[in-house]
């Protein structure tokens, strides 16, 4: 809590709710964007719409997080999520299948299921929110979440967790060398390049190929 | 700050971004042409085609707006103003002279600069894929390979600046520069200014628009004032790019003039470096696409690592 | 001398070193080109040279050359002499939509009456005006060059030499008859 703490003091609910700021009216509204981004992005048909549905919602958020004062935390949102991981997805779809227009095998049959979680899981953390700060009151001073004060409260109190968290994307990333490494190995494929040089300019390919692969070879060219 | 004032730099900014970028890309117009032995442009506006862009501007508005049948009309609408868009954003922030000569300072301003500035590349995959065109596709593919790669080793450089000052805002990090940050930062400013260049896709690092292979990348099925839009992101990028490589590593406006002339370094900075970018498309063959990622791997991430722990190092052995 | 990225400075000298030499881009309309003194431009005629042999419409490799004439009799001055035939032209023209400016028929013409002209701005929008008739060839002739000098020391010109020749017999008969 030491964030919180930063940014401001818990303190009782002493304003009503029926006289809201305009920074609250823009948070109501900008969140009201982010879900409706985020029910189409699942909902949609249209694979890329998706992915581009999904930079709105964390656009939006990354506002959100803005209008909380916490600035250093709007910026790596946008940098991480739209800069990078968005874009990755949109990397993948596009490498793999990204048909423009409706994919007709963009339903899943455990779509009820998924709504069943996540309603579950919206539930659970709405109430989990709702339940720790019932009516307290944040005062957002501004700065508060500033990269400083940030960066201090995580290398100060939240050391251990972040450290747990580099060794992880280590792992992940260790791991992602030696997955694509491993493919390499089992099917080793010699460079064209290499192939090229090694072979004498002008010598018959009957000639070092076994006769009876010859003709199959020639057929495949 | 009043309304007024804070109009007066939307303004002001906005200036900037529509005509820096024109003033460059007439620069590389008459630059290029003479290092090729030609004189370039010699007829609109009468002296030496002054007016040669504003003349390709007009051209622009007059030409039809097409979008392809098969394309995914509202993106493919969409894409260049997400492409644009960005970078103005980001002048926004470029702190030009001391005193809050600056058109919003931002607490976290390299993270903006940099977060920001990776949102264009979404413009250009829009771009790419909703063209419905193989060519675009695979333009806007190669323009997301070379991006995620150069934006590492750039964040990198951009990192060891920071360390170097202290502190994550622009016009902290020009405040503290001191004269021998040139010979400290001289890596990371490499590194910076050819990953820049990598991100704006100029050439050699000119992939994903390489003509002879993908006729325009991802630009292929655009034209009249969208197509002029995607021109003007890559000279407004142009302006971005070097003006931060000012401001990072060349020490912004400091300079043997009293404080007050300091905007006229930033900006005299900012054009010798926008020179050096024609200079070098002019001079170098595009990179293959297996060197231009080698390049970025092998090359510019552990150079900016090295950069990295250089400043650590140094900034430690100040600080005792 | 070979450092590594040595290649890569050279080549940003070379473009530089470029940018500060002149240019070679001709800027033709508002610029006239330096062009040589007998450049081949165009052909003119000097029809009163001209004695219709036929030669250089015969020598023409494609044949771009159209002359017309007719024989006309000329009354004898004699009354013992035949009367004498005269070639008269009717049409001297050159296609130059089909001339390739080889030059043969000026050298062939044995009387001097075709020249290289350098003027070049011709350009038509249409083929068919491509072919200068003899008052067009004629008006070429105004912009031929004067031939060049002769060296020092040459011999004359051999018209002129033999006007001179003329000319001192007739100063010498003239001088004479006093003496």
């Amino acid at each position: 809590m030491n964030i919180l703490a930063a940014a401001g003091s818990l303190a009782p609910a002493t304003r009503g709710f029926l006289s809201p700021t305009g920074a609250e009216i823009v948070f109501v509204l900008v969140g009201l964007a982010v879900l409706g981004a985020a029910v189409i992005s699942v909902g949609t048909r249209q694979l890329v719409h998706a992915a581009l549905w999904l930079v709105v919602a964390l656009g939006g958020l990354a506002i959100e997080f803005l209008l909380l004062t916490a600035e250093f935390v709007a910026w790596v949102q946008v940098l991480i999520y739209l800069g990078s991981v968005v874009v990755l997805v949109l990397f993948g779809l596009m490498l793999t299948k990204a048909p423009i227009g409706r994919s007709p095998d963009a339903d899943s049959g455990n779509r009820w299921v998924a709504l069943l979680v996540a309603l579950a899981a919206a539930g659970t953390l709405v109430t989990l929110v709702v339940d720790a700060f019932r009516t307290s009151w944040i005062d957002l001073g501004a700065g508060g979440g500033s990269a400083s004060v940030t960066g201090a409260s995580l290398f100060r109190n939240w050391v251990l967790p972040f450290e747990a968290l580099s060794v992880l994307l280590l792992a992940a990333l260790i791991g992602a060398i030696v997955l694509s490494r491993s493919r390499q190995a089992a099917a080793p494929k010699p460079r064209a390049g290499r192939l090229r040089t090694g072979k004498p300019v002008g010598a018959a390919p009957a000639a070092k190929s076994p006769a009876a692969q010859s003709p199959s070879s020639e057929r495949e060219s | 700050m009043n309304l007024l004032d804070t109009l007066l730099r939307c303004v002001a900014a906005l200036v900037v971004f529509l005509t820096f970028p024109l003033i460059i890309g007439q620069t590389e117009h008459k630059v290029m042409a003479h290092m090729q032995g030609r004189l370039g442009p010699m007829y609109a506006g009468g002296f030496h085609g002054w007016a040669q862009l504003v003349a390709d501007g007009v051209k622009f508005a007059q030409k039809e707006d097409i979008v392809p049948a098969g394309a995914d009309r509202r993106i493919f609408q969409l894409a260049p103003a997400v492409s644009l868009l960005p970078y103005l954003f980001v002048l926004l922030v470029v702190p030009v002279g001391p005193h809050g000569f600056v058109g919003q300072a931002v607490d976290a301003g390299i993270f903006f600069v940099l977060a920001v500035m990776g949102v264009g590349v979404i413009g250009k995959l829009m771009a790419g894929w909703a063209s419905a065109n193989k060519f675009s596709l695979l333009g806007g593919l190669r323009t997301a390979a070379q991006l995620m790669s150069y934006e590492l080793p750039m964040v990198l450089a951009a990192a060891s600046a920071a360390m170097a000052a202290g502190t994550l805002s622009l016009t902290g990090i020009v405040e503290a520069f001191h004269w021998w940050w040139l010979p400290w930062q001289a890596i990371g400013a490499f590194v910076f200014f050819t990953a820049g260049l990598a991100e704006l896709q100029r050439p050699p690092f000119d992939m994903p628009v390489a003509d002879s292979e993908i006729i325009f990348g991802a630009y292929t099925e655009y034209t009249g004032l969208r197509f002029a839009f995607f021109l003007l992101s890559e000279y407004a990028g142009i302006l971005v790019v070097c003006a931060l490589t000012t401001v990072l590593f060349l020490g912004g406006w400091h300079g043997p003039l009293p404080d007050s002339l300091g905007w006229l370094w930033t900006i005299l900075k900012t054009f010798a470096l926008a020179f050096v970018v024609i200079w070098l498309r002019v001079t170098y063959p595009r990179l293959r696409e297996d060197q231009l990622m080698r390049f970025a791997w092998t090359v510019l991430v552990p150079l900016a690592l090295v950069q990295l722990a250089l400043t650590g190092i140094i900034k430690v052995a100040i600080s005792q | 001398m070979n450092l590594p990225g040595s290649g890569l400075a050279k080549g940003l000298a070379v473009t530089l070193r470029t940018m500060t030499k002149k240019t070679v881009t001709a800027q033709y309309p508002e610029v006239q080109p330096h062009l040589p003194p007998r450049s081949r431009g165009v052909i003119g005629l000097l029809e009163e040279n001209c004695t219709v042999c036929m030669l250089c419409a015969r020598e023409c490799p494609d044949w771009c050359i159209y002359i017309d004439s007719h024989k006309e009799t000329l009354p004898a001055v004699d009354p013992n002499a035949r009367a004498r035939t005269r070639n008269v032209l009717d049409r001297f023209a050159i296609d130059f939509s089909l001339c390739m400016y080889c030059g043969i028929c000026i050298e062939v013409c044995p009387f001097d009456a075709l020249f290289w002209s350098p003027e070049f701005e011709y350009a038509e929008t249409d083929i068919l005006e491509l072919t200068h008739e003899r008052d067009k060839l004629r008006e070429w002739m105004w912009t031929v060059p004067a031939p060049p000098a002769l060296d020092p020391g040459a011999e004359e010109p051999k018209e002129i030499a033999a006007a001179r020749k003329a000319a001192d017999k007739l100063a010498a008969a003239a001088g004479g008859d006093p003496a």
